[in-house]
């Protein structure tokens, strides 16, 4: 099973090619007001979080996911179900 | 588990129905039916039409168990699945109207999207509304405090018991369904269909438009909540009695590859996308796709809902080389949700024709003339492409008129209007929108502008002021709104409207006048509405700020969106390799419009 800090390395390194390089990228950077991801790209995202932690990730957990924390928890919460 | 068939056992009837109960209660009569299909390609529920049919009727028993007045609004959250579709003819079947919510979600946004909701609930009265589990807190959330009947998901149907009267359906003078024009929180819009206009509709679409064959079978992954989702891949399959196999909005944004590989697992035959889905997958294509994909039976490529970009659609073929694709398919089509679905369409296997025009003649003059041979295309040739849309379907009349109202001729350029038959009733709830676009003898202003050649008709733009992204309508009211909301700008001060992109497609602007135009405060005011649009309506918008009093009125003091976007052109001239047409490369990149 993937800790808390495994998977923030990882989805980090998913998120870093849609920042803009100035951006450091932590938990507490919002994904789409400060990484600025339009719908299209957040799609891309998640079908690179499905496939790297080999989850499915449910639409309805979507809307609360604000800060890179709230997503790292999801999906802690999903790896561990899986 | 194995999709339905593509043959049937009963004779294709094309449309010719009274109402929509009557084309399913046909359709049920053979074999073929819907079929769904996961992210992944895994079919995971099939409903035949004879299925559908009896669950429908058993639906809308228990519906009538509720003991609701004819015509009430029956609100169903149009996710992908087959529960919508049961839900829909069990209003059709209970003599109730349907109304599809936006399924849309995005990131961070539980608060717009449950304000949305709330408001979409509001419009159009509804005394019951469903939703997936998925999405049921949502829509719970959203009703709080209206008075509804009966909130739930489907299984909580399951509970209710059935009315024992016999079922009456909708009759062809009623309302067939309710279809909101944009998911705009503020300023929703719900168009108002009768069963007659959305079947005659479909009669047009299925023998003129798509000339359907009884070996067609057609593929969707358009959203239900959307016109051509709900009227052209769910009710247009029902009354021809096509099979369908359905792909979730969502999935085809993962991954656009499964659309083509639902294509030609099942040898389907029609499949549609706006611009922007063919796109989608001619970057996500790999070549060694092309080897194992099959796409000779694809004879129906069609292209709509959004300004149709030649370029992308001739990329989107020649990445599929190999797979057996015929760009002959692309067939272009022009509708809106106000004329039910369908305006025109090309001719069927023709491809797409294209009319190349001289830009400054059709700025200057508004008449396309045709530009000269051996001139090449592009931003600095002088040359505009248009795409040949086809004909109107026979039951429309069209006139292009200019802007004083004189019908002009072909070739030259002006705002399209139509009457017939399919065309709304009126905007729900709504009597000054619909005044403005519906006269009382029964002319629609569509609102978009093109020309005729022939009875041909090529779309190069519009008037009103919709702004369209990736297939998705935005209105201009909605971003002007949020950035009313900042304490520096004042109510009236923005004003909000699209150019065109380096590859044609539509990028949101918005100017804005106010005292803190430059300097950090000014960045600052441009970052935080960057933020709350991508929040709220998840798209990019480029911001310029601009002293007091820069925006242009009309006489009588309302804000001129195209007058704005004029000037704004102008202003930026520089950046433009030609008046309106083509943002350059740099602003597009300042837009955060990336590909």
């Amino acid at each position: 099973m993937k800790s808390y800090d495994d998977i923030l390395i990882e989805l980090c390194a998913i998120l870093a090619p849609y920042a803009n390089n100035n951006l450091i990228l932590d938990e507490g950077t919002e994904l789409v007001s400060d990484i600025g991801l339009d719908s299209l790209q957040v799609m891309q995202i998640l079908l690179e979080v499905e496939d790297r932690f080999d989850i499915s990730i449910p639409l309805n957990i979507i809307p609360d996911v604000r800060t890179i924390k709230d997503f790292v928890l999801q999906l802690e919460h999903l790896t561990r179900q899986s | 588990m194995k999709p339905t068939p593509t043959e049937n056992r009963v004779p294709l009837r094309p449309g010719e129905f009274d109402n929509l109960s009557e084309a399913l209660d046909y359709a049920a009569r053979g074999v073929t039916g819907c079929n769904f299909y996961t992210g992944k390609g895994e079919l995971y529920t099939v409903v035949s039409y004879a299925e559908l049919r009896e669950q429908a009727q058993t639906l809308a028993r228990r519906l009538q168990g509720l003991g609701l007045p004819r015509g009430t609004r029956v609100a169903l959250l149009a996710d992908t699945s087959p529960d919508f579709i049961r839900f829909f003819f069990a209003c059709q079947y209970a003599g109730l109207v349907p109304v599809p919510l936006p399924a849309f979600i995005h990131l961070s946004n539980r608060s717009v999207y449950v304000e949305q909701l709330r408001a979409l609930l509001v419009i159009c009265q509804a005394s019951v509304a469903v939703a997936p589990l998925a999405f049921l807190p949502f829509l719970t959330e959203a009703s709080e405090g209206l008075d509804l009947r009966f909130v739930g998901s489907p299984e909580d149907f399951g509970a209710l018991s059935e009315g024992t009267n016999a079922l009456s359906p909708l009759g062809s003078d009623e309302v067939a369904y309710l279809q909101y024009t944009s998911g705009s929180t503020r300023f929703p819009r719900g168009v108002m269909i009768t069963q007659q206009a959305v079947l005659n509709n479909l009669s047009g679409i299925i023998k003129h438009g798509l000339a359907v064959r009884s070996f067609d079978r057609c593929v969707s992954w358009l959203p239900f909540y959307h016109d051509m989702g709900l009227v052209g891949f769910v009710l247009g399959p029902v009354a021809s009695q096509l099979s369908t196999d359905y792909l979730s909005p969502r999935d085809f944004a993962m991954r656009p590859r499964q659309w083509l590989s639902l294509i030609a697992k099942n040898s389907a035959t029609i499949s549609f996308s706006p611009t922007f889905g063919y796109d989608l997958c001619t970057r996500r294509f790999r070549q060694e796709d092309a080897t194992a994909l099959d796409l000779r039976s694809w004879r129906v490529a069609g292209a709509g809902a959004e300004m149709i970009r030649h370029e992308s659609l001739a990329n989107f073929a020649k990445a599929l080389n190999g797979t057996g694709f015929n760009a002959n398919a692309f067939m272009a089509c022009y509708g809106m949700a106000e004329c039910s679905l369908a305006v025109s369409f090309a001719p069927v296997f023709q491809g797409l024709e294209i009319d190349r025009v001289d830009r400054d003649y059709l700025s200057e003059r508004q008449v396309a003339r045709v530009a000269p041979n051996g001139t090449g295309d592009g931003n600095r040739s002088g040359v505009s492409s248009f795409v040949n849309c086809g004909k109107p379907l026979p039951e429309y009349e069209i006139q292009i008129r200019n802007e004083e109202g004189r019908e002009l001729g072909d070739r030259e350029c002006g705002t399209i209007f139509l009457r017939g038959p399919s065309i709304m009733t009126s905007y729900c709830g709504d009597a000054d929108a619909t005044q403005e676009v519906l006269s009382p003898d029964g002319w629609l202003n569509t609102g978009d502008v093109g020309y005729r050649v022939k009875g041909h008709l090529f779309i190069t733009g519009r008037i009103k002021d919709l702004i369209i992204i990736n297939g998705r309508n935005i209105w201009p009211q909605d971003l002007e709104y949020l950035a009313e909301q900042q304490p520096e700008v004042r109510p009236g001060d923005a004003s909000a409207f699209s150019v065109s992109g380096v590859d044609g497609e539509e990028l949101a602007m918005m100017v804005v006048q106010c005292g803190e135009f430059t300097g950090i405060q000014g960045g600052n005011l441009i970052d935080r509405l960057q933020r709350m649009i991508r929040e709220e309506l998840g798209i990019n918008c480029f911001i310029e700020l601009a002293r007091p009093h820069t925006l242009p009125r009309t006489s009588s003091g309302k804000l001129s969106r195209s007058r704005t976007r004029q000037d704004f052109l102008q202003r930026r001239g520089q950046l433009f390799s030609n008046e309106s047409k083509h943002a350059s490369s740099e602003l597009a990149r300042e837009c955060g419009a990336t590909g």
